[in-house]
């Protein structure tokens, strides 16, 4: 392949990656249900995996792999890079796992995945109330109420 | 003795736990404390002989040397942090229930990831052993087993998973950069490759990382729910104890890579900054104890970063008295949730109910705020005299920052203190803390009151670990004698 040809693969991969970084975020970020922003998650990750990959790419490399204690005569790709992939494939794999056993339990416990009403059934639970998407414990005023009528 | 001991020894005990317990629930119940008290004893063993003369050291994993093989490099400070963690955890196990499986499984594995984290000298490697603590403390986050624990460890996963990507892809930017991932290779490159904005992101990304468990600014909203609903033990753990590695990585980083990098130094700062004022201000808006203590530890850790981002020796032994005093003093106070949770006015009369526990409070919340004869005092005084000495405005502005932050803190303390101590008359009193939560928060009172009298030996040796961390050509010359030359002869015009 020529160099131009080569190019074509960095800028695919690299926006690649970058699409699916910022994908994976904004998919967190704005969505309310937990699985789809687990699934947020998994973008992002693959994202960063995707970068990592394409920091080790070579054009025309080869697999480094030694044939016979032989060094092959091409060149060859980074192995880091693929070595750091494989260990931080696995941990997004257990930390999903993780994740979805989680969003088991915490829907047999309210019955929703739904972050808002999740937040709310919660705050009724422990006797808070939302204030600007805050926990706030109810009810506000008595404590200083107390305060005030000891110093009187 | 070998410093891998300290990692391997607690991730033996955490998988091989589950079996011993099948074998004997007594055997099972001591396996914990006694791997943490070897590795303690492993640990002042190494501390015992890094002497003046010989200095710090590093191993090489497997024997393959670095840069390509992976390093741990053993200086007084990273053992000073492991310490904190081993002898805190170990302090937490005592009046622990029995047959504790789980949790006692997970209390390994994050003891092995931590010292993992404080010693490992290569930056995959720091990801990696993050990533074991990460994932052991969101199964004691929701250790309790009730749905509202199950959500908040859930929160609290998502945020730190989403930190550990942009982690990673910080190492990613790096290792583009520069193509090494050692630590001490990277500081001889740093200063050509990365004195830029490849290296500010880079670093700005890692710190989003490894903030959220830091509990720095933006990213510590997990800090109230996961602590409201964690046992107390894990809140102790992970707000006191855990939170401060972060922290340590932050500083190597900054130290090593950054040294020259007066941006990367003003980020940790702002972000300093801004965790202590919201820190106290959401501590003295909040109605309960257990928030109180979530957000004052917020505001804490606020202060051991803007510590740490003071350059040089000063910031680091400054940085590390604070930590080591939160270490103390937080974990104890948050072995008080369980009786005294809930709503602050629960808590008048509480000195009628058992005055022993009300006197234990106040000392641990004065030393928090700084009164002169308790440790706390002189962690905040090194803070500010770190400060002034650089004379620059930035830093002036964090000095009137912490000094406003204490009287909002002292402001909520002490109304807590006036609640517990002026009105006679509980409706519906508190209960005093039960015995196996008392043991705790008394030894812990105990180690506080011990370094409030031994200021003097421990302000000594801290200096010393301090300049001997700041210096990044230490770190070089005992981690990589290869490019300890090239680093020499490349200096040297």
């Amino acid at each position: 392949m020529t160099i131009e040809e080569t190019a074509w693969i960095y800028i695919l991969s690299y926006s690649g990656a970058l699409g699916l970084i910022l994908l994976g975020i904004i998919g967190m970020v704005i969505s309310r249900h937990l699985i789809r922003i687990i699934l947020g998650l998994m973008l992002l990750e693959a994202g960063v995996n995707l970068f990592l990959i394409t920091i080790g790419y070579r054009a025309n490399g080869v697999a480094p792999i030694l044939v016979d204690g032989q060094v092959p005569a091409a060149i060859m790709v980074d192995p880091i890079p693929q070595a750091l992939v494989l260990t931080a494939i696995v941990i997004g794999v257990a930390v999903q796992a993780l994740a979805l056993a989680l969003v088991v339990k915490t829907y047999k416990a309210y019955g929703t995945l739904d972050t808002q009403e999740l937040a709310e059934k919660i705050a009724q639970e422990s006797g808070t109330r939302i204030v600007d998407g805050i926990p706030v414990s109810l009810p506000v005023p008595a404590t200083r109420q107390l305060v005030e009528e000891k110093s009187a | 003795m070998n410093a891998i001991w300290l990692v391997a020894l607690p991730l033996l005990g955490a998988f091989l736990l589950p079996i011993i317990y099948r074998r004997s629930t007594m055997l099972g119940y001591w396996t914990g404390p006694f791997i943490l008290l070897v590795n303690l004893a492993i640990a002042f063993e190494i501390w015992r002989s890094i002497t003046p003369e010989q200095g710090p050291h590093s191993i090489a994993m497997g024997g393959f040397k670095a840069p390509l093989g992976i390093v741990f490099y053993v200086d007084k400070l990273a053992l000073l942090f492991i310490i904190m963690v081993v002898l805190g955890t170990l302090i937490l196990w005592l009046g622990n229930k029995i047959g504790k499986i789980r949790e006692e499984t997970l209390l390994l594995l994050i003891v092995g990831g931590s010292c993992g984290l404080a010693l490992s000298g290569d930056l995959f490697n720091i990801y990696v052993f993050y990533e074991i603590v990460a994932v052991a403390s969101y199964g004691l986050a929701a250790s309790r087993g009730t749905g509202a624990g199950y959500a908040a460890s859930l929160r609290f996963l998502i945020l730190s998973a989403l930190g550990s990507s942009l982690l990673l892809l910080g190492i990613a930017l790096i290792y583009a950069v520069t193509g090494t991932l050692n630590l001490s290779h990277l500081a001889e490159l740093a200063p050509e490759h990365l004195n830029n904005t490849v290296g500010l992101v880079a670093f700005a990304l890692m710190l989003i990382g490894l903030g959220v468990k830091a509990e720095l600014f933006p990213i510590n909203t997990w800090v109230p729910e996961v602590y409201a609903t964690a046992p107390p033990r894990v809140s102790a753990l992970l707000g006191g104890i855990i939170s401060k590695l972060a922290l340590l990585v932050i500083l190597r980083f900054l130290v090593l890579i950054y040294a020259d990098n007066t941006e990367a130094h003003l980020l940790l700062l702002n972000l300093g900054i801004l965790g202590v004022i919201s820190g106290e201000l959401a501590a003295l808006r909040a109605t309960d104890l257990r928030q109180v203590l979530a957000y004052s530890s917020i505001a804490q850790l606020g202060l051991v970063a803007i510590a740490f981002a003071i350059p040089g020796p000063a910031g680091i032994m400054a940085g590390t008295a604070l930590a080591l005093h939160h270490a103390i003093v937080k974990p104890a106070l948050f072995m008080f949730i369980e009786a005294w949770g809930g709503q602050l006015s629960r808590l008048a009369g509480a000195a009628k109910v058992s005055m022993l526990n009300s006197i234990l409070f106040l000392v641990l919340t004065l030393s928090l705020v700084g009164i002169p004869p308790l440790p706390g005092f002189w962690a905040k005084l090194l803070l500010l005299k770190g400060a002034l000495a650089l004379e620059n405005s930035w830093y002036i502005f964090a000095i009137a920052i912490v000094l406003i932050a204490t009287v909002i803190e002292t402001a909520y303390f002490i109304r807590i203190a006036r609640l517990m101590f002026q009105h006679d008359k509980p409706e519906k009193p508190v209960s005093a803390l039960e015995s196996r939560e008392l043991a705790p928060a008394l030894a812990l009172l105990g180690l506080l009151l011990f370094s409030a009298l031994a200021v003097g030996p421990i302000g000594k040796s801290l200096t010393a670990v301090a300049s001997e961390a700041a210096d990044k050509n230490v770190y070089i010359e005992h981690t990589s004698p290869v490019f300890h030359e090239s680093f020499k002869s490349s200096t040297k015009p």
